[in-house]
């Protein structure tokens, strides 16, 4: 490749991640060089502003058709500007939590760190929602993740925190050779990383041992990725994790990362699985649809392990692990059921999920850092010491439990409507999901019962940083919104995405 | 009627108001609240006089579109509708007025009045829904409502634990109400009543399928309406205070089970199954719960049961074809059941115990609430004259013409408990002395007896409105150009009311004959010593125990043992279940990371042979 060709790509469609990489550098500089006195606090700040920039700047690029450049190994898809936008607001609200974290034995020393190896992570996400090769695929993939385990352990003189990095590496080294075994039966297979080249030979594939290949390649990539989603059987993980990484990179990893994770298993699945033939009969059926129901019988395990193992949990934050694993159970009902706004579905409740989880986690992170202990306990009262606080908590788990009037509630609406409207309607899978949901109720009520029929252990007021006060503030305030009228977030779908039909192009 | 959008958003905007500034206001907050709760029944009343005169008004705009699906939200006045908002508006008023005599002093004051507020806000916004996830979503608010105020003694053990217990049963009938509104949806394509009639009438949905779908649909009104099995929440409800009680557990959210059963009337019809099913949970209903309150000592819960029981009534109403006599009975009961909760509110406001068997002899003391009390017993005894006797005659007969007879004598027996144990309620607090220090019981201020005058008022008269003798005003008007929902008056053949003012009247002696004929004997007596008295009182027990009571008590105990052992154990088991499976899960989940690689080696395994085996490609 000469300089030219270099220069003549259209390198403006990556300015969100330009913005991004650029701050993250500037951030690791500023770290190094400034004096040890300066408050690292104004860093995160920077990268506050750094992402507020790339939403703008991905706002910007909103309306293009579908671009790619690299040799198609990086693509702008109406896809990828409707997940890219979902991780930045992640992560923005995720750096906020981050700029108010302050842990009982202090993180002075690693402050910057922590910033910018959420926006290293971030820049992994947004590569994986744009590519469109398996090279760069995994290796935004791995770029997420490795910065996640140095996050995950980055309290460094504390015991679980470090226990929680050591389980992160272990098992995600054992996802990620899982998955790169799938991906070497595909590549083997059509000798090519790309995906839409790879779509195209699948397309004639009449062997049916090969076919049989394709089969358990799909089988390992999507357990080596149900590790970022936490699902069944990979989820195992989760609750050590959460409960001992400090609380902004829990909240990262239950939002931003499991958002990559579903833009990663969507994009694989739909380009190169949906394209791939069940037998050597032309037009038979894609082999991913032939295994919906080993997807739905994943989905109903999750759901069901999810919730009710959170029953039996006391930590706060292992109840939340339990229930970002029932969370992605209901999503995993989405890619199981396959309807025609299967995508709507999935971008809205992830947008949902995103704005009930991190607020809950910031209210989390406020109370927990405060007495130092995790223990449901803590929550008792509440609504005598801080009523706004307890009323917004209350909005975020009943948005979780998908009470009416609240964004979550608009999102299972949709995924139980996406999954009776496909024929034939999966009622078996509906009815697990119901199921479970009531089960849900019992422990989000029981953090609710805490809140306000409880009384409060100790009467002091709870001083809210500022960081805190605005993810709070925005999450309640969109979650009601959305909840009351979701159709300006269909209607900024529909008119800024073009129903993602150039998904495939 | 093209504003009646505005008529919750009165209570909603007291809600908002009491949250934000309620700590600062205090006691004035209950003016708020009253004033604003006047506000929508006032505006209320002029719809419902405007809809005496002008056709059904529906307003609605697109609220949501997915792929090529509409979903409509709007409000609908038509006369069902109109009539629910006066009655729920009216109540929520009255109880607003009531409580802020009995809640006087309570530190939470204008939480609860705030909690009120969100309460009725949902009532009056599920009334006027035109459609059917519109419901659902009030619906839930309501229970949300309803959760806040059961628990709102939460330093009480029992009332979070009741709270808890509502939210959790109600929401397992709401379950299917969900469900069955999905399948709707896919077989109309809308959730709009109208168009879900209009599909039913023309015959584009399978029967099997309308039944189907009535019944998931009555299931989540089992749930909210407290019918057998899922009733045990409602007894257990009456932690909250006893204002709450007669709003939420008496007058309007328990009787939202019955008005979604009538407002989706046309589809129950198209299926003689659905019918006959929502006939049989509401006469066994009505018995057991009769059946339970004749040995229930504690007064609320008396009317607890008696509310469960006059529910199941309505329920073989609707499940009779008998479309007015459910609403009807909706009307009345909500109007006496308020009375005689907020009259025993006022016992207990007085005296401080629930427990009847410390009560007695309070006639003489509460010279207000007691009359009242007994205004409401009669009506809800059935006695002649009074707005019970006209509603229930009118379920009688439904029953009796719809061919339902075994159900119909189910109907006549539980008004004959009814009229015991409502009696007995009142011999018991009400005659001869008193069983406890009662020398500081005052009457409760004109705040609280004004609102239990007006209801007093409406437990008489409310019933002249559809009467055999003097017209069927409310039958007519309410099944007005909509032939679905059947004739404004069934007639049935007069011995039936004959047959029920007998039963009545018989229960009412019975109940005298014991609670109170026991007090005469001893005012007789007058100067004998206690040990006569207590002779007397064995003697006279003794008897009836021999006889009636132990019949019926052995009747009472085993339906009560059905519920603990049966009902209540099979949710049990079910809870249990689910929890030893989480316990089976945390324990295997043991923080050993092999553990966790296996599990994921184990499972991808799994997938991989079965998909080998089941996919025909290995040969």
């Amino acid at each position: 490749m000469d300089l030219e060709t270099l220069l003549s790509y259209k390198w403006s469609i990556m300015t969100p991640e330009f913005i991004i990489l650029g701050v993250a550098t500037l951030l690791t500089l500023l770290d190094l060089f400034m004096p040890k006195s300066v408050n690292r606090k104004v860093l995160g700040w920077i990268g506050l502003t750094g992402i507020l920039a790339a939403i703008a700047s991905l706002i910007s690029l909103l309306g293009h058709g579908p671009e790619s450049i690299l040799y198609d190994t990086f693509r702008l898809d109406s896809f990828a500007k409707a997940f890219k936008l979902l991780l930045l607001i992640g992560a923005a609200f995720v750096m906020l939590l981050a700029i108010s974290y302050e842990p009982k034995e202090g993180i002075t020393e690693y402050r910057g760190e922590f910033y910018y190896l959420f926006l290293a992570a971030l820049l992994g996400a947004m590569m994986m929602s744009s590519s469109g090769d398996l090279i760069t695929l995994f290796v935004g993939l791995e770029l997420l993740s490795i910065s996640s385990y140095i996050l995950a352990g980055i309290r460094k003189k504390n015991l679980q925190s470090n226990e929680a990095s050591m389980k992160y590496v272990i098992n995600g080294g054992i996802s990620t050779a899982i998955t790169l075994f799938g991906m070497s039966y595909v590549y083997g297979i059509t000798g090519t990383t790309n995906l839409l080249d790879m779509a195209r030979s699948l397309l004639a594939l009449t062997d049916i041992q090969h076919i049989y290949l394709m089969g358990l390649a799909l089988f390992m990539i999507l357990v080596g990725l149900s590790f970022k989603l936490a699902t069944a059987p990979f989820h195992m993980w989760a609750p050590d994790v959460y409960q001992g990484a400090p609380t902004p990179v829990t909240a990262f990893l239950s939002v931003v990362s499991k958002t990559a994770g579903f833009i990663i298993i969507v994009r694989i699945m739909m380009v190169v699985f949906f394209n791939t033939p069940s037998s050597y009969i032309p037009n038979s059926m894609p082999l991913l649809i032939k295994v919906q129901d080993y997807i739905a019988f994943l989905a109903a395990a999750t759901m069901i392990i999810g919730n009710v193992i959170a029953l039996r949990q006391k930590n706060i934050k292992r109840l939340f692990a339990y229930s970002s694993i029932a969370q992605a159970g209901y999503l995993l009902v989405v890619l199981a059921s396959m309807s025609v706004f299967m995508f709507d579905t999935l971008w809205f409740y992830l947008g949902a999920y995103l704005f009930m989880n991190l607020g809950a986690f910031a209210i989390i992170q406020l109370i927990t850092q405060k007495t130092g202990s995790e223990d449901i306990s803590q929550f008792a009262g509440l609504y005598r010491r801080a009523p706004i606080l307890a009323i917004a908590m209350a909005i975020f788990i009943l948005s979780l439990a998908g009470i009416p009037g609240t964004a979550g509630f608009i999102g299972k609406l949709n995924i139980f409507m996406g999954a009776l409207a496909v024929e034939p309607a999966h009622y078996v899978l509906v009815s697990i999901m119901i199921a479970t949901t009531v089960v849900s109720y019992f422990y989000y009520f029981g953090v609710m019962v805490q809140m306000f029929f409880r009384p409060a252990a100790e009467q002091e007021k709870i001083k809210l940083p500022i960081g805190l006060g605005i993810v709070i503030g925005v999450c309640a305030f969109a979650t009601i919104l959305f909840g009351v009228a979701p159709s300006i977030a269909f209607d900024f779908l529909h008119e800024n995405f073009n129903s993602f039909s150039d998904f495939f192009q | 009627m093209e504003n009646a959008w505005i008529i919750p958003l009165f209570p909603l905007l007291s809600f908002l108001f009491l949250i934000f500034f309620g700590k600062r206001l205090k006691g004035a907050s209950a003016y708020i609240g009253i004033l604003l709760s006047l506000a929508s029944f006032v505006y209320s009343l002029l719809v419902l006089f405007e809809r005496f005169s002008s056709p059904t008004h529906k307003a609605e705009a697109v609220w949501l579109t997915i792929g090529d699906i509409q979903l409509t939200a709007g409000f609908e006045v038509n006369q069902l509708n109109a009539l629910m908002l006066v009655i729920v508006s009216l109540v929520s008023f009255l109880v607003h007025t009531y409580s802020k005599g009995y809640m006087h002093g309570d530190d939470r004051f204008h939480v609860y009045y705030a909690y009120l507020g969100l309460f009725t806000f949902a009532m009056l916004g599920l009334v006027l829904s035109p459609n059917l996830l519109q419901t659902y979503i009030f619906w839930e608010l309501v229970g949300l409502g309803s959760f806040l105020l059961i628990g709102f003694y939460f330093y009480k053990e029992e009332a979070k634990k009741a709270a808890k217990k509502a939210f959790i049963m109600t929401r397992i009938g709401d379950v299917g109400l969900l469900i069955g509104m999905i399948l709707l949806f896919w077989q109309v394509g809308s959730f709009e009543y109208d168009e879900i009639f209009a599909a039913v009438a023309a015959g584009s949905i399978s029967t099997t399928m309308i039944t189907l779908t009535a019944i998931l649909i009555f299931v989540g009104a089992v749930g909210k309406s407290g019918q057998f099995p899922l009733h045990t929440w409602l007894p257990d409800a009456m932690e909250g205070p006893t204002p709450v009680s007669a709003l939420i557990h008496a007058a309007t959210m328990v009787a939202a089970g019955v008005y979604l059963v009538a407002a989706l009337f046309p589809l129950f019809t198209a299926s003689e199954t659905a019918l006959m099913t929502v006939a049989t949970i509401g006469a066994i209903t009505a018995i057991f719960a009769a059946s339970i309150g004749l040995v229930q000592t504690d007064i609320k819960r008396v009317l607890a049961y008696s509310t469960v029981s006059q529910l199941g009534y309505m329920m073989l109403a609707l499940g009779s074809a008998g479309y007015v006599a459910g609403v009807f009975h909706l009307m009345t009961h909500a109007f006496f059941k308020a009375l005689l909760f907020l009259a025993a509110g006022s016992v207990i406001h007085a005296v401080h115990t629930q427990d009847i068997e410390k009560m007695g002899g309070l006639w003489k003391k509460l010279r207000v609430t007691g009359p009242l009390f007994l205004i409401g017993t009669l009506a809800i005894s059935g006695v002649p004259l009074f707005s019970g006797f006209f509603s229930k005659d009118e379920i009688l007969i439904a029953a009796w013409a719809h061919g339902n007879t075994v159900l119909f004598w189910l109907a006549v027996i539980a008004a004959f408990f009814t009229a015991f144990y409502m009696f007995r309620l009142f011999f018991m607090v009400f005659s001869g002395e008193s069983r406890s220090d009662m020398s500081h019981v005052k009457e409760s201020p004109g705040v609280m007896t004004i609102p239990m005058v007006i209801l007093g008022i409406l437990a008489v008269v409310a019933g002249y409105v559809n009467t055999p003798w003097f017209g069927t005003y409310l039958g007519d008007w309410l099944t007005e150009g909509n032939a679905a929902l059947g004739h404004g008056h069934i007639e049935g053949p007069s011995w039936i009311m004959i047959v029920a003012t007998v039963v009545s009247l018989l229960g009412i002696f019975l109940a005298w004959l014991i609670y109170c004929k026991r007090s005469l004997s001893r005012d007789w007596l007058g100067a004998k010593t206690m040990y006569n008295i207590l002779y007397n009182k064995y003697y006279i027990d003794e008897f009836y125990e021999l006889t009636v009571v132990k019949v019926m008590k052995f009747f009472s105990l085993f339906l009560h043992y059905i519920e603990t052992f049966l009902v209540e154990g099979l949710v049990k088991g079910v809870s249990a279940a689910v929890s030893g499976l989480g316990r089976l899960g945390s324990k295997f989940h043991d923080g050993q990371v092999q553990r966790y690689g296996t599990v994921a080696f184990v499972g991808l395994a799994i997938l991989i042979v079965v998909f080998a085996v089941t996919g025909g490609y290995l040969k």
